[in-house]
């Protein structure tokens, strides 16, 4: 029986890897996603970052020299040409009466607050500003003998529980929701074309001719797409661990690093997701009356698995969601770059699920097998 | 003898023994002998949310095992991504009293760059912060304030002061010397398996490390003097530093025309004031800074000097010394009251220890002539006969000559120095770096004691540090200048309108 099963695994994968083009789709998948979101994490957080030197647009700064040279200590400048940002520092005109007589001095910021690019650079100019003001404020206080910490009442310190590894906690869930679903990605033409792709070719009826049971020919299937749905998530992986690796992220405070035992870990937990990935594709390309069908449903069906990734990525998933297969290996993931304890529960039960999952579907695709209506695409 | 005078004592005592006390410090000794790496548990530090990692290590107090251990506490910052985990950043603080671990915000923000792939290390210098802190009892402002320095018995106070003080710690001081120390740290170096360190050193900072270069050299990757206090010179010759950091501002004020003209003759009249004050000093009441209680206030030429002083480390207080003077000169007190308050910081400052260092290494190598060389400015000669009467109390053993000696060495060696500063003025690094053959110095004209808190210069000691002291420095970016202007009236720079109604509202 094991024999007769490694034999026809052996034939599944040799039959796949023939197939050069489905392989390859995979493998971009897998190799190009960390690639390119890298390319776009660099360039987004080079236009979301405030540019060290920033030049704004300064009126009437000769009312407020102090505070022009302030901003300048803070690397805040007047400029002029084409990377002044869009932000203006409008110097009311009676600043240095106001001063002089102790009175609050107006200056105006105007800028759009919706345009994302500018958002980092104004809050660095309002933080200036504010800091600026306390700093005359500070000094008026000390000038008229009076201790300037009086204005301090409450001293707030913060005690981040964040670690350098944990405070990337979006981009981690980008980065895993693309791991996770390398699982069904990369095995989805193969999965398609070594199911619906046969029936078409009538392959299968010949296979289905011989003396095996119809289970054996759908486990030997799964297995086949499985062991390349791994090998897409072991590029994923590697590719990931170098592209990160490029990204500056330290310029934020914190750094996105897979470790070699977050790939092992990944890689255990990945098995049954991979093994039940391509025991639902099977399914659902046998359910489907032909080729072209099962492309659709197998895509419409993956919203699935995709789905219960986002809400992990995008950590709206609540206590039960937690539970279900795909967004508990997601979330343990998360939490083991961030270093965390892993949800070791969520995570023994989802598996068994997943397991389950795959156990189910590649009965039904067995049973389904059996009729002459599926098999000659009725 | 009543409480409140001799605290007072003390604390003028302070005020003039503080050489550098805006620097960092550093701790720990001994030899090594535990192999295991030390727990370090989560912690955090004032003023930085980030967690950081704290520890301690136990380490002899002195070659004889009857002496003791001490444990050295440390605190490390973690690298936001650790690309180089053979190697960490080590900062020693100043004062020399001051606590690492307790400036770790400071340290996090002047190493920002080089904590991008390295841990960030501190330690509590052996006297200092958690490891065995020498302090003794402070002075309360009240007290302070109404000390005339020149009427009671000092000598007398400072000596009872410093008997006492002593008598509190029970130590034997010549255990807490720089040379002591520097064994602590590579003692949590080789504890926590770091291969090679960047040292960054601030103001006294800069001595200990020089002594752990000496000592150590296979530990040391790059290092980096801010604030440059070379191991020829002694603390006390800081009055000429003073004295032409000081005299910085009063040009600045007479070329500059608005100050100019809205103070006058700034330099004699401060000179004046302390003429007046040398003769008679001032008794007056003035209200408590914090809680407004009406206070007295004996205005000395000692307080008004040190306090003046005090406000030339930062470009931020230095803003206030020509309305400070102008309205002293004409009866309103409240600036220099101001100023005398924000000097109150010697709580972090161990005073122990600072003794331990300046009475071992500072005061017994003063001879005839660097006694009136240094004595020529009236602070050095008010410190120096400080640590006559408080020296031989304390009675720590002197340092061996060859501490004396500049260090030789090859390391890639980053000095910087500011054009104002009234501590460690760049002569100084100069005369560290006579031996250096692999050093670069570094001078921002405008700025104070401690370049990088106050400069671009962050970003190039995290180039220096990163590209391990090869990389050609572009300093351009220090010549800009960072000064203040000066508060025209107690409101600000801005000169009052002359035909504004409400301009007569100062008085």
């Amino acid at each position: 029986m094991m024999k007769l099963l490694s034999v026809l695994f052996k034939k599944e994968v040799l039959d796949a890897s023939r197939d050069k083009r489905s392989v390859m789709a995979g493998l971009y998948y897998a190799i190009g996603t960390p690639i390119l979101m890298c390319l776009l994490f660099s360039v987004m957080l080079k236009q979301l970052a405030s540019p060290e030197d920033l030049k704004i647009t300064i009126k009437n700064a000769e009312q407020a020299p102090n505070l022009v040279q302030y901003l300048e200590s803070k690397e805040i400048v007047h400029g002029t040409g084409d990377d002044v940002k869009d932000i203006v520092l409008e110097v009311s005109d009676d600043f240095a009466v106001k001063m002089s007589e102790g009175r609050p001095a107006t200056v105006t910021v105007i800028a759009d607050k919706s345009n994302e690019k500018l958002r980092n650079s104004i809050s660095r100019l309002e933080r200036s500003l504010a800091r600026y003001n306390s700093e005359v404020a500070s000094l008026r206080l000390l000038a008229r003998g009076v201790d300037p910490t009086l204005m301090r009442a409450v001293d707030v310190q913060v005690h981040d529980q964040a670690t350098p590894d944990s405070k990337g906690g979006m981009f981690l869930g980008i980065a895993t929701l693309s791991i996770v679903l390398t699982l069904f990605y990369a095995a989805m033409n193969l999965a398609i074309d070594t199911s619906a792709g046969e029936r078409e070719r009538n392959s299968i009826a010949l296979l289905l001719s011989h003396p095996i049971s119809t289970l054996q020919i759908v486990l030997a299937k799964s297995g086949a797409i499985a062991t390349f749905s791994m090998l897409g998530l072991a590029l994923i992986l590697v590719v990931s661990k170098f592209a990160y690796g490029m990204v500056p992220w330290e310029q934020l405070g914190f750094s996105v690093n897979l470790s070699i035992e977050f790939m092992l870990f990944c890689f255990v937990i990945g098995l049954p997701i991979a093994l039940m990935s391509a025991s639902l594709q099977v399914f659902v390309s046998f359910m489907a009356k032909s080729f072209k069908e099962a492309q659709t449903y197998v895509t419409m069906v993956l919203f699935v698995p995709m789905g219960l990734s986002m809400v992990t990525t995008y950590d709206i998933a609540t206590d039960v969601v937690q539970w279900l297969p795909i967004a508990a290996q997601q979330y343990a993931m998360i939490e083991f770059i961030k270093g965390n304890d892993i949800p070791v529960a969520q995570l023994a039960l989802s598996t068994l699920v997943t397991l389950g999952l795959f156990g189910v579907f590649s009965y039904l695709s067995s049973r389904m097998l059996k009729s002459e209506k599926v098999v000659f695409g009725l | 003898m009543m409480s409140r005078s001799n605290m007072t004592k003390t604390g003028l005592f302070k005020l003039a023994a503080l050489p550098l006390m805006m620097g960092l410090s550093s701790s720990a000794i001994a030899e090594q002998d535990n192999k295991v790496k030390p727990e370090l548990t989560p912690c955090y530090a004032k003023g930085l949310d980030d967690r950081l990692l704290c520890g301690s290590i136990k380490q002899p107090v002195s070659d004889n095992p009857a002496d003791g251990e001490i444990d050295i506490h440390f605190t490390i910052i973690p690298a936001i991504k650790p690309s180089k985990p053979d190697e960490a950043v080590l900062g020693f603080a100043g004062g020399p009293g001051q606590s690492a671990t307790e400036l770790a915000a400071i340290f996090d923000r002047n190493l920002r760059f080089a904590r991008e792939s390295r841990d960030i290390l501190l330690v509590d210098q052996r006297g200092t912060g958690k490891s065995n802190k020498l302090q003794c009892e402070g002075v309360d402002l009240i007290s302070q304030f109404e000390l005339n320095d020149l009427t009671e018995d000092m000598d007398t106070f400072a000596k009872e002061e410093t008997l006492k003080c002593k008598d509190d710690l029970n130590t034997d001081l010549t255990h807490y010397s720089t040379v002591a120390a520097a064994k602590d740290f590579d003692a949590v170096r080789e504890a926590l398996g770091y291969k090679g360190l960047h040292l960054y050193g601030v103001s006294y900072g800069t001595r200990i490390a020089q002594e752990y270069t000496r000592q150590f050299p296979g530990s040391v990757i790059t290092s980096t003097l801010d604030g440059v206090v070379p191991m020829q010179q002694s603390l006390t010759a800081i009055g000429k530093a003073i004295d032409d950091s000081m005299n910085a501002l009063f040009d600045r004020c007479e070329a500059d025309a608005n100050c100019s003209k809205n103070y006058p003759n700034l330099k004699e009249n401060f000179y004046k004031l302390l003429e007046q004050l040398d003769e008679q000093a001032i008794e007056t009441t003035v209200r408590h800074p914090r809680t407004h209680k009406k206070i007295n206030l004996v205005l000395t030429k000692m307080k008004v000097f040190s306090t003046v002083r005090m406000a030339l480390y930062s470009h931020t207080t230095r803003a206030l010394v020509p309305v400070a003077i102008s309205e002293a000169l004409n009866g309103d007190y409240s600036p220099i009251v101001g100023l005398l308050s924000s000097t109150d910081m010697m709580d972090s400052m161990a005073m122990g220890m600072h003794s331990a260092v300046v009475c071992s290494e500072d005061w017994p190598s003063l001879t005839d002539a660097s006694r009136s060389d240094h004595g020529e400015s009236y602070l050095g000669r008010m410190m120096i006969e400080g640590f006559d009467i408080a020296c031989p109390i304390w009675d720590a053993k002197p340092v061996d000559k060859s501490f004396y000696e500049p260090v030789k060495t090859d390391i890639p060696t980053l000095l910087l120095s500011g054009g104002l500063d009234p501590a460690t003025p760049a002569s100084w690094a100069e005369m560290a770096m006579v031996e250096m053959s692999n050093a670069k110095h570094l001078i921002a004209e405008s700025a104070t004691h401690g370049v990088v808190s106050q400069t671009c210069a962050a970003s190039i000691v995290g180039k220096f540090i990163d590209s391990n002291g090869t990389e050609e420095l572009d300093a351009t970016c220090l010549e800009k200048d960072n000064r203040k202007q000066f508060f025209m009236n107690l409101n600000g720079v801005a000169l009052q309108a002359d035909n504004d109604s409400e301009s007569n509202e100062k008085e």
